[in-house]
């Protein structure tokens, strides 16, 4: 059946092309070749690397099989980045997802007074490029000068203070807070959007039956979103699993290698060790890891949401 | 008097009572929470004219002076100037290629009964999620041949086309909303596609157009992976890699500096978002990607 569609399509698709030159042309042929150029050529490129050994700058790479892979998975260093770019994740969902979802559905239900002061705050540091968040929060947590800890200093709660960036219990938590902190504005708009989309009518009902807000919330609200959920969801996935910037500026991976993220590895490994197969490896496993987890989630927690 | 019209007033001033409480409340806990998101731009606004004698007297104290000496020096010294019109050269010349690039294929997804739709869809999606450091090294690899490596024309197309993917879907959610009926009255008047394109859609796809482009400036003056790997000449950096300088061991005593680095890395951004604030936080283009 999918073959003799396929092929149906393949032979309208050229009916079409005779009817709608200017169409095709631009519309599908050279933004395919652009894509396949500058976007499809190096993800393959990247997947041929992988199995070579090379050093960025010798005419020749030396073919070594997996053995890449092999050494990725024994590689402790591997192991430390992706459990970090895991717990950037489950930080991610838990506080800016979440205080996204609570920011918009108090702006949609009116439930608080001038609800686009908030709007507009919060969205604020997502124009912020994360260097200057970065150095912002430099000045903010400086162990001595800081803004953070000398009013947790004034409300008497001293004994929270920790060196921010240099604990190693604590810096990738604070590197991930952090980015929470930009990021928040981005779910906050797309559910935003989505609460729009909810029926009137479904809300007032519920009201009128006398649910409160977490009812509101858990039985009215964020059963009618989940597509948007699914869109949030695989956006936050995606961004922790680029994670950078931050860490560029703030850390560097520093203490003893304990923020390095998959994706800041990659740089390392490529442009510093000069082992640009291994960092091919690593790219890869950014790759297949989040996406093996997009499609883990939406077929199990998500399943289903992306048709309704 | 009835009885009917004496309990009304009441009854609905009880009810707004009830509600005004937990509402007040609620704004509190708002106006805190924005305080969470807008006390660190204060702090940094404040830190930047300050002296960094009066720095030493607490992040929190009112400065005694104001002093514009760190702006002069970040923008002379350490080459603001120069980075910032970097900056607005990649990310306003990066979006006008992104959207012009995405402007037919937007129309032909919205408009048209394309054989191979989701096909299509599903490669731009990809093209969206798709993490940097995946086509870091071949794209650096590719750049070099091409002599574009440490270019700022390099830079402005892998920009463009990285741009693409999400300009398509955005445009294609405002274009799939403009009312067939129009189109059809082009049609039945004899308008080839180019026409209709031209004369019908691209005028009405101005708003999405205007989202489209701002998002994308943004977004490529946020950028910094790309222009870190591919550019090795200080006249070629944008803010974000050229404001790394800013973190080096000797500033990190000196507070003033970093702080108006940082005010003026933001200026251009929030002239942008005061033009369309509207546009950019109600999320009119969300809609794009959900469908």
């Amino acid at each position: 059946m999918a073959i003799s569609r396929k092929q149906r399509e393949s032979r309208s698709f050229l009916v079409f092309a005779r009817n709608h030159v200017f169409v095709t042309i631009f519309g599908v042929v050279v933004p395919v070749v652009l894509f396949l150029a500058f976007i499809g050529y190096p993800i393959v490129y990247t997947i041929y690397l992988s199995f070579f050994e090379w050093n960025g700058m010798a005419p020749v790479k030396k073919f070594v099989g997996l053995a890449n892979y092999a050494y990725l998975t024994g590689d402790k260093y591997f192991y430390v980045a992706l459990f970090n770019n895991l717990k950037w994740l489950v930080v991610a969902l838990v506080f800016p997802v979440t205080l996204g979802f609570l920011i918009a559905y108090a702006m949609r239900l009116r439930v608080v007074y001038f609800p686009s002061f908030l709007r507009t705050a919060v969205f604020f540091p997502v124009t912020m490029s994360l260097i200057a968040v970065g150095l912002m929060f430099l000045l903010i947590l400086n162990p001595i000068f800081g803004a953070f800890d000398t009013l947790l200093r004034s409300l008497g709660l001293g004994f929270l203070v920790r060196e921010w960036f240099g604990d190693f219990h604590i810096a990738l938590y604070t590197l991930a807070v952090i980015s929470g902190w930009a990021f928040t504005g981005l779910p906050m708009i797309f559910y935003f959007a989505g609460l729009g989309d909810v029926p009137k009518e479904t809300i007032d009902a519920a009201r009128i039956e006398g649910a409160g807000h977490f009812r509101m919330i858990t039985r009215v609200t964020l059963p009618q979103l989940r597509p948007v959920t699914a869109v949030v969801v695989m956006l936050t996935l995606f961004e922790s699993f680029k994670a950078f910037d931050l860490v560029a500026v703030l850390t560097k991976g520093a203490p003893f290698g304990t923020t390095n993220v998959l994706g800041y590895l990659v740089y390392l490994e490529s442009f510093w060790n000069s082992r640009f197969g291994y960092g091919a490896t690593l790219s890869v496993a950014i790759l297949v890891l989040s996406v093996a987890l997009a499609a883990l989630l939406l077929s199990t927690v998500l399943k289903g949401a992306f048709r309704e | 008097m009835s009885d009917i019209a004496l309990v009304q007033p009441r009854n609905r001033k009880r009810f707004h009572l009830r509600n005004v409480g937990p509402k007040l409340v609620a704004t509190l806990l708002a106006l805190a929470l924005a305080a969470v998101f807008l006390g660190p731009m204060y702090l940094v606004v404040i830190t930047s004219i300050k002296s960094n004698k009066d720095f030493l007297a607490g992040p929190f104290a009112w400065p005694s002076g104001v002093t514009f000496e760190p702006y002069r020096q970040v923008w002379q010294e350490l080459h603001f100037g120069d980075l910032m019109s970097n900056s607005l050269l990649y990310a306003s010349t990066g979006a006008a290629l992104a959207v012009l690039l995405a402007l037919v294929p937007a129309f032909a997804l919205s408009r048209f009964d394309l054989p191979g739709k989701t096909v299509l869809f599903g490669m731009f999606l990809t093209g969206l999620m798709l993490p940097q450091q995946t086509v870091l090294i071949p794209l650096y690899a590719a750049l070099r041949t091409l002599h574009l490596l440490d270019s700022k024309i390099g830079l402005i197309i892998v920009h463009g086309i990285y741009g693409m993917p999400a300009q398509i879907l955005i445009l294609r959610g405002f274009m799939t909303a403009i009312p067939s009926e129009i189109e059809k009255a082009a049609r039945i008047e004899g308008a080839t596609d180019f026409a209709v394109f031209w004369k019908v859609i691209l005028p009405l796809s101005v708003p999405g157009i205007i989202v489209g482009y701002s998002l994308n400036f943004i977004a490529i003056w946020k950028e910094f992976v790309f222009g870190l790997v591919f550019l090795n000449h200080e006249a070629n950096f944008p803010l974000t890699v050229g404001m790394l300088k800013l973190n080096s061991d000797r500033y990190i005593s000196v507070f003033n500096l970093p702080a108006a680095g940082l005010v003026i890395s933001q200026i251009p951004i929030v002239i942008l978002f005061i033009l369309c604030y509207r546009k950019l936080t109600s999320g009119n283009f969300v809609g794009a990607v959900k469908g």
